[in-house]
């Protein structure tokens, strides 16, 4: 057979049993009922999210559970979502700021402040994220939402992380002594407490003074009647022996009782109510035994010198000891000074004179509007308003008389001065609460259970001078020392490969914790 | 460097550089800030997704509802095969790698990855059974054919066995008659494009043997038929795999575009 008439005879069939090729092209079978499944499987789960977005609250297009927290609102949408709207700030602020100041508790206002009352720090920053852009939810319920990761923080804080350029403690960069004005040795107290207490171990001896919370992060503030009293100002404690004087005398001297009780000045009702057997009069001259912590015949007499000193004293007289604390502090001098003066008012109620009663009300409606305006966190307060400056001294004092009043001053407050500084005719006031930290926090039993007290208390040699059992080392132990650790003490624990070194392992973005037990608030 | 496995080494170059530079952009962003799908970045990779859904998508549009088809469809299916990959990338991206805890999203995520899977298997199987198929047989059949070639095949062998002797018949009625009356698909043939078919015609011998000359040409056609027939069963059995790999892949398209748009609505109504 020839090519030709070979082709020819396959010609329209093909393969070896010669099958017939198609008569016409051959179209693919349809497709529909693929699109059809499709169809029907995408109609139906629609209809079903159409159903549950307006009959069941949209549960189905949740993306994801709500925290445990927020659990309760998962069957309402509205209640934190606006429609074609972001989670405002304010459906937050609904339950979340219930208390507070106008500054807010959960506010970037809060925030900027951080417990300073410097309002000169509220400088809002360009990228504030609203509270569902670090608090995220929808994540799940155990979802942790107030844990916010670093990345939020750094956002604004250029600190890189804790390990890596973040600052030194503010004390530690400037060199900020310890503010606690008094005449102290660790040292010498430690081995005070061991031997009266008969205890081995010198860290043990911390906490007969510092007593912790009962959570057991911090330290209740020093107070002189409970850790101090004990050993200071016992019974034998007296003054020296004073010349008696009054204001006008050229020469300083002290009121005695009887002169302080016919004055009548406001705030001396205690004159009424003290021991006239505690003053002992010899000649023109008088002492004081016993004498008590803030002894009220004493700082009368000591306001009196002052004010020859220092005529224009102003609030100071108001204030038991100095003005000397930190900006922030201010409003505990005026609270001081508003409670002095409530003391006034109450001693003036006895007055049978309707006049003075009448006034009296007025007084007190004021006293009232000061407190208002001392709880307004916008209100500046300035604490040296309260101060006694050296300045101020009065030019008609010569110089010598000065000396004169600064010498028996020191007399009078000799027995104040075993711990105290005076200055200017004022006990400085001792920083009792030790504020170091104010913008960290920091839990001292998470701490204790694995470091002891003076592992990281090191900047006082504790242990050392201890064992020395010699006489104070006053260089190297005294209370202008900050005995608190610096950074790189922290840093020797909390890595990345050790303790959790995270901004919220030390910081609180709402710094705010106080009023939280005002349930009262809630109910509202 | 184009094989049978990479049509455009342009556009396979072109979806590494967009993995690398998605994936770098995914790196700074876990590295210096925070992967959520609410913040910034998380919404754009969402949208970028989204779009490339929709560019995905109009490879079906292109065939079924535009009258004026702009662009070669080549062009339409390389963004459809590229772009349903990348899409999933920017999915992951968009979620963290990580699975969603919703309803609707865990979903979303769940189709996205059969539909982006699914689609990858059609693309594989695009490739690799074409090229099993030229490699070992002898004919090539339209799919939609095979049903009536194989009913012509039938006809003409029980024709042809009519005319044999007692022991040709009985051994076309015991051993051929079931193979020829459907086709049959066996998996074999994945495995094996031969499936065999040389020792399943080694029994066509044993009988060949014993039979006359006139019957062994009868036979010999018998055994043409029923070797064309093991190669349409072939071809059955991996067409059949092209054909429905898609109902795999386009029902569930179907919903996720829904679910998808359910998505869309719920993030920018909430």
């Amino acid at each position: 057979m020839t090519r030709k008439s070979e082709k020819q005879g396959k010609k329209g069939f093909f393969s070896d049993v010669r099958l017939p090729v198609a008569k016409r092209y051959v179209y693919p079978s349809a497709r529909a009922k693929m699109f059809i499944i499709g169809g029907v499987g995408a109609v139906v789960i629609a209809a079903l999210f159409v159903v549950n977005i307006t009959a069941q609250q949209g549960t189905l297009i949740s993306n994801g559970p709500l925290s445990s927290n927020h659990a309760p609102f998962g069957d309402d949408c509205a209640t934190c979502h606006t429609p074609f709207g972001d989670v405002s700030d304010g459906q937050c602020a609904v339950c979340h700021e219930k208390y507070g100041d106008e500054v807010g508790v959960h506010t970037f206002t809060s925030h900027y402040l951080y417990r300073t009352g410097d309002f000169s720090r509220d400088v809002p920053a360009p990228n504030e994220p609203a509270c569902s852009g670090c608090h995220t939810e929808h994540v799940g319920r155990e979802a942790l939402i107030t844990q916010v990761t670093d990345t939020q923080c750094l956002a604004c804080h250029d600190y890189d992380s804790f390990n890596k350029h973040h600052p030194e403690f503010d004390f530690a960069a400037e060199a900020i002594p310890d503010a606690a004005n008094l005449k102290f040795s660790h040292s010498h107290h430690v081995l005070e407490v061991k031997d009266r207490e008969d205890v081995g171990d010198v860290e043990q001896t911390c906490l007969y003074c510092h007593n912790p919370d009962p959570d057991g992060k911090n330290f209740q503030a020093i107070d002189f009647d409970r850790h101090c009293d004990a050993c200071h100002l016992t019974t034998s404690a007296a003054t020296p022996w004073l010349a008696v004087g009054d204001a006008s005398a050229e020469t300083p001297g002290v009121l005695t009782l009887e002169t302080i009780q016919a004055q009548q000045t406001p705030g001396t009702r205690w004159s009424y109510f003290i021991n006239p057997g505690e003053f002992q009069q010899r000649g023109e001259t008088v002492r004081k035994r016993p004498l008590y912590h803030e002894d009220p015949w004493l700082l009368e007499n000591l306001k009196t010198l002052r004010r020859v000193l220092y005529p224009a004293t102003s609030l100071a007289d108001l204030l038991k000891a100095s003005a000397d604390v930190e900006p922030r502090d201010a409003k505990k001098l005026y609270e001081e000074a508003l409670a002095t003066l409530r003391d006034y008012n109450e001693a003036l109620r006895a007055e049978p004179d309707q006049q003075v009663q009448d006034e009296l009300e007025n007084i007190e409606m004021l006293l009232k509007y000061v407190d208002q305006r001392l709880r307004d966190p916008y209100s500046p307060l300035d604490e040296t308003r309260f101060a006694v400056s050296a300045a101020s001294l009065d030019t008609s004092i010569t110089a010598e008389q000065a000396e004169a009043y600064h010498q028996f001053i020191d007399e009078l407050t000799e027995p104040c001065q075993e711990c105290h500084y005076v200055e200017n005719a004022t006990i400085l006031r001792a920083q009792a609460d030790q504020e170091v930290f104010t913008r960290a926090e920091f839990d001292h039993r998470a701490h204790i259970i694995q470091r002891r007290c003076l592992d990281c208390h090191d900047a006082i040699p504790i242990r050392e001078l201890t064992a020395l059992d010699a006489a104070p080392d006053s260089t190297r132990d005294h209370a202008g020392i900050q005995n608190i650790p610096t950074i790189a003490s922290c840093q020797t624990c909390h890595s990345d490969a050790e303790a959790a070194n995270t901004c919220i392992t030390c910081h609180l973005f709402h710094p705010d914790k106080s009023q939280r037990g005002n349930l009262l608030l809630y109910l509202e | 460097m184009s094989n049978r496995w990479i049509q455009s080494p342009r556009w396979f170059l072109g979806f590494w550089i967009a993995v690398g530079v998605c994936l770098l952009l995914y790196l700074a962003n876990a590295l210096f800030g925070q992967v959520r799908p609410g913040n910034t970045l998380g919404i754009a990779y969402g949208i970028m997704a989204t779009v490339l859904f929709v560019a995905v998508f109009a490879f079906a549009l292109r065939r079924r509802l535009m009258k004026f088809r702009p662009g070669r469809t080549w062009y339409y299916l390389q963004v459809h095969v590229y772009g349903g990959a990348l899409f999933m990338l920017l999915v992951f991206m968009h979620t963290g790698f990580k699975m969603p805890q919703g309803i609707l999203t865990w979903w979303l995520w769940m189709l996205s990855i059969w539909v982006v899977g699914s689609g990858l298997l059609g693309v594989v199987l695009q490739k690799w059974i074409p090229m099993l198929l030229n490699s070992g047989l002898s004919i090539e059949v339209h799919y939609d054919r095979i049903p009536e070639l194989i009913a012509d095949i039938r006809h003409r062998a029980e024709s042809l066995a009519t005319t044999c002797d007692y022991a040709t018949r009985e051994f076309y009625r015991k051993t051929l008659a079931p193979i020829l009356a459907t086709p049959k698909t066996r998996l074999i043939y994945y495995l094996d494009i031969t499936g065999g078919i040389q020792a399943r015609t080694e029994q066509f011998d044993y009988l060949r043997a014993l039979l006359p000359e006139d019957e062994q040409e009868k036979l010999d056609d018998l055994q043409a038929m029923y070797k064309t027939k093991l190669e349409i069963d072939a071809h059955y059995t991996l067409q059949k795999a092209l054909r429905w790999w898609l109902y795999l892949h386009v029902p569930v398209s179907l919903v996720l575009i829904v679910l998808l748009a359910l998505h869309i609505f719920a993030v920018v109504y909430y």
